[in-house]
């Protein structure tokens, strides 16, 4: 009966999910109903065997009985089926009854439960029977398959994705909610496919990969037009210091990458940050250089010198273009204040005295820096142009001028410490860079160009570059302690600062030493230091201060502390 | 204190080589001075020389301390929210002054 129907509907229509389940259905009822039907026969058999033997007492019972029972068989063969499948429970009894019973529509229920072999031929077959249960459209039928064949592999997301664009985009075309309980009740793939073709033919695309149809395409191509210019910007700041660095000479390159860098970058005050840290590198060689000159006389104006050394004759050697160091002399002028230059203005005539001593002291190293030298020449002229170009460094110029024309023997070498003076004043505008040039100086270690290594002491070299890393920690101190934001220009003071302390601190222990009649310091001239300095006083012990500010391990070497077995460490 | 832990840790992790900076430091100014007595000490844990080092090392961070004190009240005076290159001057000139011994 409906097993007839479904033979027929089934070659009428296409093969939708009712008749592929149906004919699993018969396949398989062949087999079982008449099992069942055998066996319910045996049992009404029996049963009626059974009021049969009964006859005798009860006939018309039991022919009524007999009657009603083979009715009643007649009826439960007709119902075995259904009965028989009831009472089994098996899924094919299910999904038979649902089938013979439930309407089309709510198809997609049972389904869910069927194994998911059947899926995707439940999914193209429920698919048409619901295109053509629904009047709506259903254009891109073969797409849910793929997202199907690829839906075992992450149904979860896509089934929340789909489900969203298949909310939103029922909202938007208005579709009955309806549907959407049959989605979200179903907890496979396949519904979530079916909902598709309720859905507008564009979620489809989207189906096939939502990942990227979520992405805005165009917002990445402009972050990108934006990283390239500012790698531009990048590699092209950074190439000009490496190519200096090696070739000091040959700055012509390095000024032509510069200039060129200037068209592709913003303007020069802009871009002219980014040539702070190359030009710092360029310091850098040349502040070693110079300090390998000048590195044997470190006397009372060594650190000074030395401290003002990075800038100027680095800077020398990068702004060959005028434009360029006028740039960017102002740009440094802007940064830094000018304050700075006020009370060394009177240590110049001193320091240009000294210088002179340097000079003459240096010219040994002349061979060495011919090279150099010849660029520093150059480097002279800019940097008379860059006194010129500054206002109130007059008396330097001056200097200037007399240093360059009395060392006119030691020409080469003299060029160097002429900028090391004339550029003092200006540099300690460009303290930032020097600045920068300190903290970069680690890197740059291996790269300067090789001076005569012939340090009278330990070398200059040496000496700055842990000079400037263990004056920086000092100056990182006093950045905590002072517990206020502070200016790059006072770091710069605080270290200048610092290198007087330190001078002040050597000369007071060599008096101590020697008034003790010693030549190696010790401990107690510290600590008379420390008293004559006012830090100790009868109220405030030694000892205190130990713990106040040094940490623990410190204060157990320092403060003799009494231990078993009568020791007593550190030994007094 | 918190004071002593965070300087120690930035004197165990950072601090290169303190006591070997402020040897260079003395020996750069006087090379002709000795320096340490490392003799009294037990030598196998003392990662440098004797206590000089570290007395040296508690001097300079005595006068860091005075020396930003002394500059953050200028600031202060000057009502600015930054410390700026005048305060820790003029601090300085105070400090060195008071230092000399």
């Amino acid at each position: 009966m409906a097993e007839a129907m479904a033979d027929s509907y089934s070659q009428d229509s296409e093969p939708t999910t009712r008749t592929l389940l149906r004919r699993v259905l018969d396949t398989a009822d062949t087999r079982t109903p008449q099992r069942r039907r055998s066996a319910r026969i045996g049992a009404q058999k029996s049963l009626l065997e059974t009021p049969s033997s009964r006859r005798l007492s009860i006939s018309t019972k039991t022919n009524a009985r007999q009657r009603s029972q083979r009715a009643r068989s007649i009826g439960r063969l007709a119902h075995v089926q259904i009965s028989g499948h009831l009472e089994e429970q098996t899924p094919r009894t299910l999904l038979k009854n649902i089938l013979l019973t439930a309407p089309e529509s709510s198809i997609m229920m049972p389904e869910s439960v069927v194994k998911p072999v059947l899926t995707p031929q439940v999914v193209q077959s429920s698919r048409q029977e619901s295109s053509q249960s629904s009047l709506e459209l259903q254009l891109p039928e073969l797409e849910p398959p793929t997202t199907l064949a690829l839906g075992p592999v992450a149904p979860g997301r896509r089934k929340r994705r789909l489900r969203l664009s298949v909310f939103q985009q029922g909202i938007d075309q208005g579709l009955p909610l309806s549907q959407e309980p049959h989605g979200n009740a179903s907890a496979s793939s396949l519904t979530s496919s079916l909902n598709l073709t309720f859905a507008t033919p564009l979620q489809p695309q989207s189906v096939k990969r939502p990942g990227l149809a979520r992405r805005p395409p165009t917002h990445r191509a402009v972050d990108v037009g934006a990283f390239l210019q500012d790698l531009r910007d990048t590699s092209l700041a950074l190439a000009s210091p490496g190519n200096s660095l090696r070739t000091p000479v040959a700055t012509l390159p390095t000024d032509t990458v510069l200039e060129d860098t200037q068209p592709f970058s913003q303007p020069l005050v802009g871009h002219s940050p980014s040539v702070h840290h190359s030009l710092p590198h360029l310091f850098y060689t040349e502040a070693k250089d110079a300090e390998k000159a000048v590195g044997h006389r470190t006397q009372s104006t060594g650190p000074r010198l030395q401290n003002h050394s990075p800038g100027k004759p680095a800077q020398l050697l990068a702004t060959k273009a005028k434009n360029f160091t006028m740039s960017f002399t102002n740009t440094i002028r802007a940064i830094s204040g000018k304050d700075e230059v006020e009370p060394l203005q009177g240590g110049v005539s001193e320091e240009a005295e000294e210088s002179m001593e340097v000079n003459l002291s240096v010219s040994k190293v002349k061979d060495t820096t011919g090279t150099q030298g010849s660029v520093r020449t150059e480097k002279s002229e800019r940097h008379t142009e860059m006194t010129e170009a500054v206002e109130a460094k007059e008396p330097e110029g001056s200097s200037d001028e007399d240093i360059s024309g009395r060392t006119a023997s030691p020409e080469l070498v003299s060029s160097t410490t002429e900028f090391l003076q004339a550029r003092q004043l200006p540099f300690l505008e460009s303290a930032p860079p020097p600045n920068t040039a300190i903290l970069s100086s680690e890197q740059l270690e291996p790269l300067p160009t090789r001076l005569p290594p012939r340090a009278r002491t330990l070398g200059p070299r040496p000496h700055q570059d842990p000079h400037k890393t263990g004056l920086n920690h000092y100056v990182k101190l006093f950045s905590f302690y002072a517990r206020m934001p502070m200016e790059k220009a006072a770091l710069e003071m605080v270290e200048k600062c610092l290198d007087k302390y330190f001078q002040h601190l050597c000369d007071d222990l060599e008096v101590f030493s020697t008034h003790a009649g010693r030549k190696t310091v010790r401990p107690e001239d510290l600590e008379l230091l420390m008293r004559r300095q006012g830090l100790v006083n009868d109220q405030v012990s030694l000892h205190v201060l130990v713990e106040r500010h040094l940490p623990l391990e410190y204060r157990q070497l320092l403060i003799p502390c009494a231990f078993s077995g009568n020791s007593v460490f550190p030994a007094q | 204190m918190a004071l002593s832990t965070t300087v120690s840790q930035r004197k165990m992790i950072k601090r290169k080589a303190p006591r070997g900076f402020l040897k260079r430091v003395f020996k750069r100014q006087k090379p002709h001075l000795r320096l340490e007595t490392s003799g009294d000490l037990l030598v196998r844990f003392c990662p440098f020389f004797g206590e000089w080092g570290r007395k040296v090392h508690l001097n300079c961070l005595l006068f860091v301390h005075r020396l930003a004190e002394e500059s953050r009240m200028n600031a202060y005076e000057a009502k600015c929210g930054v410390i700026k290159k005048e305060h820790v001057q003029a601090a300085a000139k105070v400090i060195l002054k008071k230092s000399r011994g």
